[in-house]
């Protein structure tokens, strides 16, 4: 016996079941073997034209008219049939592309890995997580002699273009002179980098800051980024960490503004993106203090403990859904 | 047995003539009610893309034999603009006419064997087959 | 997710008033209608944003890209009715230096 003869013998069996008695029971196992006629492709002409196999069988005697309508039927089906198919086709398609973004996906993890690296005087945390599968935030920290360097930036645009840019930045990056560079250089040489070579509507907002141990100084200056926080261990408060600037990539011939502040034991620099601030609870809007506040509540904690217990509550606080790509960054001054 | 016959598409008419011819061969040939309705259908699309399209073609029927296997070619043809883009045209999704499902790649999943050739300006030709089974 | 464009037109002068919210999927609606207008020399576009609620990055990015439209073929652009958390995002990005955005911001849209 064939498959096809296996299926019209057991279609033919639940509908005689169910033509006798007509239960819930029946109704549950002719849903079951739908299941089944899917897994073996069959497309609903198929299962029309089986209908009318089992019918004639059971109903020899049916009526001329009854017979034409099946036909009728069948006809109307093949349209379906189309739908179902292409839908088919699409869905494979669809699984073909999503196993090209992973590639891609876990070829930018490995380009743009940067490693947090081991600095004497500061805890340094990190925590990153694209809200699709490929990250438009961007950091990357850069040990230059003595010295420290932080950069954190956001292309404006999601997904593939936005993470295609971001690679763009990297190499553009590591290859200026860095320890010759102040932030607000960097800022305007990566300006005119960005201005001729991205879409007329994208921009980089960026922040970059230098940790100098000898001074204890931070240098940084910003475009156009959200600001970050500063925490003051003495006065035991959190500032807005405020470094103007035009966003990268408008005008050829913008210039950013150097800022400093003195670093002292128990401090804290915290950067951020904008998918921080931009996290919507059921209130609406998250506030700038309900973030300090949590960094205040895990502040004790290392560094690294701090970012990820933030994440993890303003990521419950969603829903578990990021809406846009989450970046955050703390320095804390330990000697 | 007929050798081929071929019906003018001008109008939406001849979209019915073509699937009367088609579905009556297929019968003679022995195909099963599914297939005879898939036939059908595959003629009546191209005869739809030639009236819509080219405004004037024919479609060609033909029973062919194989070493023995038996089948039916179904062969439209026509002068009209030519598909410029070909590739486009056979990919899952893309439709002129807004419809769902149809189209080429449609028609060429209900037959086995599909083949087109196209030249802009010149014109169309289409030939898919469908084997007994 | 949803945006209304009501345009009015004076002789050169065209007049956008903005209602619900400009993110990645109402975006592309505003380009069409805005990037044009910027396009012709001596046009004069005014965009009112006292409707808007939400805009994200990628509707600031429309901006940008009007603004620099604007300034290639010398025509003019102003924002003007920008609500609390609309004209943050364009301070935050130092647009406001750089664009003719009339202050007299009205309250928090309700």
């Amino acid at each position: 016996m064939t498959a096809k003869d296996a299926l019209t013998e057991r279609y033919q069996d639940l509908l005689s079941v169910y033509l006798k008695a007509k239960t819930e029971t029946t109704l549950y196992k002719g849903q079951q073997f739908s299941r089944k006629l899917l897994e073996q492709q069959i497309s609903p002409e198929d299962l029309v034209s089986l209908h009318i196999q089992v019918m004639d069988e059971l109903f020899p005697d049916m009526s001329e008219e009854m017979r034409d309508s099946f036909d009728f039927l069948l006809e109307a089906m093949i349209g379906y049939g189309f739908a179902y198919r292409e839908h088919q086709s699409l869905r494979d398609k669809q699984q073909q592309l999503e196993s090209e973004i992973e590639v891609a996906a876990s070829m930018q993890q490995t380009l743009l890995l940067s490693d947090v690296p081991e600095f004497d005087q500061l805890d340094i945390g990190v925590v990153s997580v694209p809200a699709k599968k490929m990250n438009g935030d961007y950091y990357n920290f850069v040990k230059s002699g003595n010295s420290l360097s932080v950069a954190v930036a956001d292309i404006i645009g999601k997904g593939i273009p936005a993470a295609l840019c971001m690679s763009m930045i990297k190499y553009a990056m590591d290859s200026l002179p860095e320890e010759q560079m102040k932030p607000h250089l960097l800022l305007e040489n990566l300006n005119r980098v960005v201005e001729q070579n991205v879409h007329s509507n994208m921009f980089i907002t960026m922040f970059h800051g230098v940790y100098e141990p000898e001074s204890h100084k931070f240098y940084y200056a910003g475009a156009g980024h959200e600001p970050g926080f500063f925490y003051h261990a003495k006065e035991d408060e959190f500032h807005d960490l405020i470094a103007k600037g035009l966003v990268l990539g408008v005008s050829r011939t913008t210039t950013y503004h150097p800022y400093e502040k003195m670093i002292e034991v128990g401090d804290m620099v915290i950067l951020l993106s904008d998918g921080v601030t931009e996290c919507r609870t059921s209130k609406g809007f998250i506030e700038r203090e309900e973030v300090v506040a949590l960094i205040r509540k895990y502040m004790d904690l290392p560094s690294q403990k701090i970012v990820e217990n933030v994440f993890q509550e303003l990521d419950r606080l969603q829903g578990f859904e990021l809406r846009d790509d989450f970046t955050l960054i703390i320095l804390k001054r330990l000697v | 047995m007929d050798i081929q016959s071929c019906v003018e598409v001008r109008n939406e008419w001849d979209i019915v003539s073509a699937r009367q011819l088609g579905r009556n061969m297929a019968k003679e040939l022995g195909f099963g009610n599914v297939d005879q309705a898939r036939i059908t259908t595959a003629i009546s699309e191209l005869a739809r893309n030639i009236y819509l399209y080219a405004g004037r073609g024919k479609i060609c029927i033909e029973p062919i034999d194989q070493l023995g296997r038996k089948g039916l070619r179904i062969v439209a043809l026509d002068n009209g603009p030519g598909i410029r883009e070909i590739r486009k045209v056979m990919e899952d999704g893309y439709t002129t006419s807004g419809g769902l499902g149809a189209g080429l790649p449609g028609v060429k999943r209900l037959m086995d064997e599909f083949s087109i050739e196209s030249t802009v300006d010149v014109g169309t030709e289409i030939s898919a087959t469908k084997w007994l089974r | 997710m949803n945006l209304q464009i009501n345009q009015d037109q004076i002789n050169e002068t065209y007049e956008l008033n903005l209602t619900g919210e400009v993110d990645a999927y109402t975006a592309p609606k505003l380009k069409e209608v805005m990037l044009p207008l910027t396009e012709k020399e001596g046009n004069i576009v005014i965009v009112d944003l006292s409707g808007i609620e939400y805009m994200d990055s990628t509707g600031l990015g429309i901006f940008v890209g009007a603004l620099k439209s604007s300034k290639a073929n010398h025509s003019s652009l102003k924002l003007r009715g920008m609500t609390e958390r609309v004209k943050r995002i364009f301070e935050i990005t130092g647009l406001t230096e750089v664009m003719d955005i009339e202050s007299g911001v009205k309250g928090e849209a309700l």
